[in-house]
This record gives structure tokens, sequence and C-alpha cells, in this order.
């Protein structure tokens, strides 16, 4: 299709749908109004089970079937990165050359980065408690790693980050998740049921019975796979070449 | 019992796991026989279930039953539908393993478990997206087949255009998951509901469907409908199936594709279908409008391919057209036909996939003039990709022919012509391939035309051309075809694929479905135009060219992403102008 005629089509198709849209908000509830139908039984729900983090409860505990849905989206998505950017029959690689870097830069990444870890492991395990949890918190602790890619250089960031040990505990972590799940069927209850486990105290960190269990699950899964996946798009990036002349 | 109904989708995923996280060390046939196992031992878990389904089982994951009502949880449904989905998943990924056994170069150095542990994850996203009975559960399986079947359709990263039509294939079926997120958040916003059937009485509650309901419906239906391909959302697949593995495209086109239209069944029936939804006979108009005209765009191109690959990609489109056109007469014989029509549909064209990928192994090629005569040496895939051909037309006693048969029965009168025709012209295009291929027929073809993706220079996607085809190659054929032959030869299985659809909840009284003589009659005759059309081909090409009026259906194929978004958002608009009238009805 011409430039010209394709600007036509998704003009036409663009405007019948912005109309539909325009004239469904129209009919939406108002906004801020007192009605909260799933809102109020979740909160219910999750304060019965001594889970102070409702959001939490909601991922790992009433809709945790959504999140092994997510959890493997993620795991999967990273296989297909490892399967699709391999190197082909094209490409060799490159040892790349350490460079320099400024100072103000290798002091702050170096400086920063035990604090960011902290943070992420810290907004890991207080899932249950309070705002973050195993996906927030994996990909804080899983980015605060490559602050050593910007403070020292690649060799660094490659000795403290063995590619293969993360990549058998993304799969671990997920595996564990779905043994957690077994475990309910197996004691005869439900897939994933949240009846194992005493509920503990309320917000206290043993609390919400296997809402903790998952969540360090997902946070795992979350903090390798992030690893495993950048390290494939940096590994494109810095070390896989182009033949020359191909 | 109902306890085991999240499994079917836990299952692979374990196995998947433990596969990647093993992968490293294990040698590759131990990784592959693994991966059968599990995928068979989910097969049978579905079958058990399947058998046990009677009445329908409901699950709520993690023990979250309703009280008073309302529950906060999620439900999945084993009903004959969605549990005979996920047995149909289930064999078609193993016969999909056992096929690429001896098959695949062997990806990523040191990853033996890569490709069986995403087709496990494919497996487990098809029967996860088949038993959810809660619409948002439905989209996060939605997303994890789709994720799994870009990566494994852009696999054979050494050829640009498998980079391409993976991406192509990412950038539709990723929008069309936006605008189903964006209906789920419309349909949440008016009930604060996720399961279907209570979203469906939500609605009803709330009285007549306005806009909003609308465009929920809209957007939900257009991400399903991407995922049938239905025309105009179709584009990304034939570009997909060209560059998939094998393996890949036997998934894709036998179940994947399908389970858009089964979504299309189980989102109405269930949400869409009472006073508060979209009254029956707009749904009626836009189903059975883009029934034909996919069913006509798909034949037309399945004609003009010399791709095979792509050819029987178009034949998939003009056979999901079949589908939906009698999906949307709602009708009880209509759904009936559907049913049987996917279950024979499904072990036919992953058959003829699968003799397509001998030819490519062998000759690193799939073009059909340049294979001219060239099979001659492969009798048996010829005769297999023949049956298979046939097949397609809906020749008695195939499961495609009872399918066809009860679904022109049910939606009668001009349709009936529409589901001859495009059956016949499918196969028609398949028997043409298989007498130029396999018995060298007709005269050695003139270079091609300027507009034409040829089947040449492919690369094989074994190690090297094959010399000898091994055993595994040739057996999953023939029991794929052996298996549509007995959808429809079974004694009284059409009977059975009745009242497990009628129990599925519609509310409908099953109906007695069985082979009468219009059906047989019918299917003899798309398979007689068939071979008439393939021997006209072949003797005389010039009377069956491409006219002029369909090269402009070939230039809408062009591979510009931008094309393919343009067109989808055309074929929502399309779709809400459809169903307007109801609306407005009121």
């Amino acid at each position: 299709m011409s430039r010209f005629f394709r600007l036509r089509v998704l003009a036409f198709g663009g405007a019948g749908l912005a109309a539909l849209l325009v004239a469904a908000c129209f009919d939406l509830p108002g906004f801020g109004g007192g009605s909260h139908p799933y809102g109020d039984r979740a909160v219910r729900a999750s304060l019965a089970r001594r889970t102070a983090n409702v959001i939490s409860s909601v991922n790992f505990d009433q809709r945790a079937y959504d999140t092994l849905g997510e959890m493997s989206i993620l795991f999967a998505a990273v296989l297909g990165c490892v399967v699709l950017l391999r190197q082909n029959r094209d490409e060799h690689r490159d040892r790349p050359e350490p460079t320099e870097v400024a100072l103000p830069v290798r002091r702050y990444a170096l400086l920063v980065l035990p604090v960011a870890l902290v943070t992420g492991l810290y907004v890991i395990a207080h899932g249950q408690l309070s705002p973050g949890g195993g996906f927030q918190g994996g990909v804080v602790a899983a980015t605060a790693l490559h602050l050593l890619y910007l403070g020292a250089d690649y060799g660094a960031l490659e000795r403290v980050r063995p590619i293969g040990v993360f990549e058998v505990t993304d799969s671990l972590a997920a595996c564990s998740y779905l043994v957690l799940g077994l475990a309910g069927v197996l004691a005869g209850t439900a897939f994933l049921a949240n009846t194992l486990l005493p509920y503990g105290t309320f917000n206290t960190l043993s609390s919400g019975g296997t809402v903790p269990l998952l969540n360090a699950a997902i946070g795992m899964e979350v903090a390798s796979a992030v690893v495993v996946l950048l390290a494939r798009f940096l590994d494109q990036a810095v070390e896989i070449e182009e033949e020359k002349g191909s | 019992m109902h306890h085991l109904l999240p499994l079917l989708a836990a299952g692979p995923l374990l196995g998947a796991t433990l596969l990647v996280a093993a992968g490293r060390r294990l040698p590759r046939v131990v990784a592959e026989s693994f991966a059968c196992a599990v995928c068979a031992a989910t097969g049978v878990l579905a079958l058990v279930l399947l058998l046990n389904s009677s009445p329908p089982l409901t699950e709520w994951v993690g023990g979250w039953r309703p009280v008073h009502g309302e529950s906060v949880g999620i439900v999945v449904i084993g009903d004959g539908p969605s549990l005979g989905m996920a047995v149909l998943v289930s064999l078609l990924t193993l016969a999909a393993l056992v096929y690429s056994w001896h098959y695949f170069e062997e990806p990523p150095r040191g990853h033996a478990g890569s490709y069986p542990a995403l087709m496990l994850a494919f497996q487990a996203g098809m029967c996860g997206f088949a038993i959810a009975g809660d619409l948002f559960n439905m989209f996060v399986f939605f997303e994890l087949m789709s994720v799994v079947a870009y990566a494994l359709t852009g696999f054979r990263i050494d050829e640009a255009k498998a980079v391409q039509g993976a991406l192509t294939f990412g950038v539709v079926n990723s929008l069309g998951a936006y605008a189903m997120l964006t209906g789920i958040g419309l349909l949440y916003a008016r009930t604060g509901e996720l399961a279907m059937s209570r979203i469906g009485r939500g609605l009803d509650a709330y009285g007549r469907p306005d806009a909003l309901v609308l465009a929920a419906f809209v957007l939900v239906l257009t991400a399903l409908l991407v995922k049938a391909a239905a025309v105009p959302f179709h584009l990304w697949l034939p570009d997909a199936h060209a560059v998939a593995p094998t393996p890949v495209c036997m998934l894709l086109s036998g179940v994947m594709v399908e389970l858009g239209a089964y979504g299309v069944w189980r989102v109405y029936g269930t949400i869409f279908a009472g006073p508060g939804g979209i009254p029956a006979a707009d749904l009626e108009r836009a189903l059975v409008a883009l029934g034909v005209l996919t069913a006509v765009v798909g034949a037309v191109m399945c004609w003009h391919q010399r791709h095979i690959k792509r050819l029987l990609a178009n034949s998939t489109i003009a056979h999901t057209g079949l589908f939906l056109a009698a999906l949307g007469v709602l009708t009880p014989e209509g759904d009936d036909g559907a049913a049987l029509y996917i279950l024979g549909h499904a072990g036919v064209k992953a058959a003829l996939f699968a003799c397509t990928g001998i030819l490519l192994d062998r000759y690193g090629n799939v073009d059909e003039r340049a294979l001219h005569g060239r099979g001659r040496d492969l009798r048996t895939v010829g005769v297999l990709f023949a049956i298979g051909g046939l097949a397609l037309a809906g020749l008695p006693p195939f499961g495609t022919g009872i399918g066809k048969a009860v679904s022109e029965e049910a939606v009668g009168g001009p349709l009936t012509v529409l589901f001859v025709l495009a059956s016949a012209v499918t196969s028609g295009a398949v028997l043409r391939v298989a007498a130029r291929v396999f018995l060298g027929l007709g005269a050695p073809p003139p270079k091609g035309a300027a507009y034409e993706t040829t089947g040449a220079d492919e690369e094989p996607e074994t190690s090297g051309r094959l010399d000898r085809i091994p055993g595994t190659m040739i057996f999953v054929p023939a029991v794929l075809l052996a298996g549509a032959l007995a959808v429809g030869v079974a004694p009284g299985f059409p009977t059975v694929v009745s009242r497990a659809v009628a129990a599925a909840g519609t509310g409908r009284t099953p109906v007695d479905v069985h082979w009468t003589s219009t059906g047989v009659l019918l299917g003899c005759l798309s398979s007689l135009l068939a071979v008439g059309l393939a021997a006209v081909a072949v003797v005389r090409p010039g009377l069956l060219t491409a006219p002029s009026w369909a090269l402009p259906l070939r230039r809408l194929q062009s591979g510009h992403v931008g094309d393919y978004v343009a067109w989808l958002l055309v074929g929502a608009t399309v779709l809400g102008a459809l169903a307007l009238p109801g609306v407005l009805g009121g």
C-alpha cells in the first residue's frame, strides 16, 4: 500500500474506534463513587487471612492463578529471548575492551549499588506488609546489579553474574511456585489454596500463610529473569559482532 | 476430580521449568522424551476429566468458592468444549514433539531443553485459555500462548524473514491483547466482576445495552478475531506460517487459530448472550458477514499461492471463515458442526504441514513450481498429501466431511454454496500441488510473475538436507489423518460431541447429529469440484491464473506492519458498525 492510502485506512479505522471509545466513556460510572463491589470483597478476604497488603493478597492468594500465568509469561519471554538472541551463523564473539569510567560515575555507581540491592531485597521481603512485592523488588534488585556495568566495566559485571546460575534459579523459582500450588491439590483442598500454613499475626513478617512464600518465589524468578534478559541484550550489544562483509 | 482442572495448565509449565533447569546437562534424547511424557500425561488428564465432565466441572482455584453468591477467586470450567479443546491441544502438541524428534538442528548450544520447554509452555497457554471461566484469566493465558508463539515463530534466526514474520505476528497480536484488556476494563467498570458468567449477569441486571457494552464487545472480539485470523485481522497469519518451523505451523494452524473461534463462542455465550448484551441478530450479522468475507478471501488467496506453506496458511484462513459462519448462525446445529469441523480440520491441516515439512527438509524448497516432479520418489508422502487434500474438501467419511455437512445443514440456503466452494477451492489448490510435485503432471512452469512470494531458497530445518525420511516424520501425518478419519467414522461420536456442546451451559437441547444423504452428496460434490479444479489447473494453467481483481488482494499481504495495524483498526470499526443497530434500536 502506498503511504497515502495506508494513512487513509488508518485514519478511517482509528476514527471509528475512537468514536466508539469516547461514546463508551460517557457510560462509565462516575469518578470517585462509593460503590466498589470487588474492592470491598477483596479487602475483607485479605483481612480474614491477616495479610496487611491487600494487593499482595489479591496477587498471591485470591488470584494467585493469574499470577502463575503472568510469571509464566515472563518465564516464556525470557526463554524466547535466550533462543532468539543466540549467536547466529554470521556472527562471532569479540571480548570488549575495558574502558575508562569517569570517576564521579564510578563512585556514585559503587556507592548506590549495595543500597539499591538491599532496597530491592527489602521490597521483596516485605511484600505481604507494605507496597511492593516480588515483581517490583525483583526488578529493583536485578537492575542494581547492573550498576556495576556503569561503574566498572562489562568484565566486572560478568564476574558477579554467572548466567547459567541465574537461568537455573529462574526456572527453579518458577518451579517452586508451581510446587507450592500443587501442595494444595495433594493436601486435598485446591490448587494454590492458602490453607496449609497458619496465618500468623497481622502485620508481621510471617503473616498471611503461603503469601510470603509465593511472593519470595516471584521475587527470585523476576530478579533472575531480568538479569538473564538484560544479559542477552548486552551480549548482543557488546560482545556479538557481525562478520565483516556479510 | 474438579480440583485437578488447573493442572492442565500447571502440569506442562512444571515440565517446562524442569527442562530449562536441567536443560544444560541433559542429552537431547532425554529432554525430548521427558517433554513427550509430560505432554502425553497432560493429554491423559484432559481425557479423564473430559470423560467425567457431565455435568460440567467448575473449580474455584485456591478454594475461593463463592460465599453468599460472591467470590474473589478465579473460576475454571471443565465442560465438553473446553476439555475437548484441551485434549486436542495436547494431542497436537504431542504430534508436533514426535515429529520434531529427529528434526531440528540443535538450538542454542547446550540448551537442549529450550525448544521442548517452549512447546510445553505453548501447550500450557492453550490449555489454560481453553478452560478459563474468568475473563481476565482468559486474557493472561491468551498472552502466554501468544508470547510463546512469537518466540517459536522466529526460531530460525538465521533467516531475516523469520524474524520479520515473528515481529509482525507479535505486533498485531499484542495490539489485539491490548484491545481485550481495554474491553475487560470497561466490563469491570460496569459490573465489578471478572468471572464471565457473573459479568453476563451484571450486564443483564443493568438493563439495555449501551455504547459501553458495544465498545467492550468490539474490543474483546477484536482480540479473539485477531487470533482466529478473520479478515481483515488475518494478515499476520500467512507471514507467520511461512517462516515458522513446521511443527509450530502444525500447532498454529491446527489448534491455536481455532481457539480464537472457540473464544468467540465462549465469550458471546456467557457474557453477551443475555438481554443486557448484544442482541443475537446483531451478532449473527457480524459473525456471518466476517465469516463469509474470510472464507472468500482465504480461498482466493489460497488458490493463487505457489509457496506451499503460505497456500496451507491461506486455506486455514478460509476454513476459519467457515467455522465463524457456522458459529454465527447461533443454532445448536451450527455449534455442533463447527466443533466437528474443527476436530477434523486439526488433524488434516497438521498432516498437510507435516508433509510439507518433509519436502522442505529434503529439497530445501517449498515452491510448487520449483519442485515440479521432484517428489516422485516420495510416494508415501505424496499419497498422504493427496489424501489430506481430499479430506480438506470434506470427502466423506472424514471428520471434516461430517463437520462440513452438519454446518451446511445449520446455515442453509446460499451459505451452503459458500461452504462447498471454499472447501473445494482450498482442496483443489492442495491437489494441484500434489499433482505437480508428486506426480510431475503438467508442463514444467515458466518463470513466475513479478509480485509473488516463491518458496525457493528456503533453509531446511534439519541439520543438512535429508536423504532418508525418518520414520517419525511419516508416522505423524499418517496418524493425524487416521484421527481425522476416526472423527467421521467412529459410531456415535458426532452425537457425543453434540451432547457435550449442549451440556456446556448454553441451555440448548442436544440434537441428533449423523451423516445425512445430502451431507454425503455435498461432500462428494466438493471433492469432485476440487479434483476438477486441480485437473484444469494442471492441464490448462492459463485458464485459472490470477484475475486482475485478485491482485489488489494479494498486495494487501505486503509484509508492512503499518498496513496490518491499519486494517486491524478498520476491522474493529467494521465490527462495531455491524453490531451497532441492536444497541441503537433500544
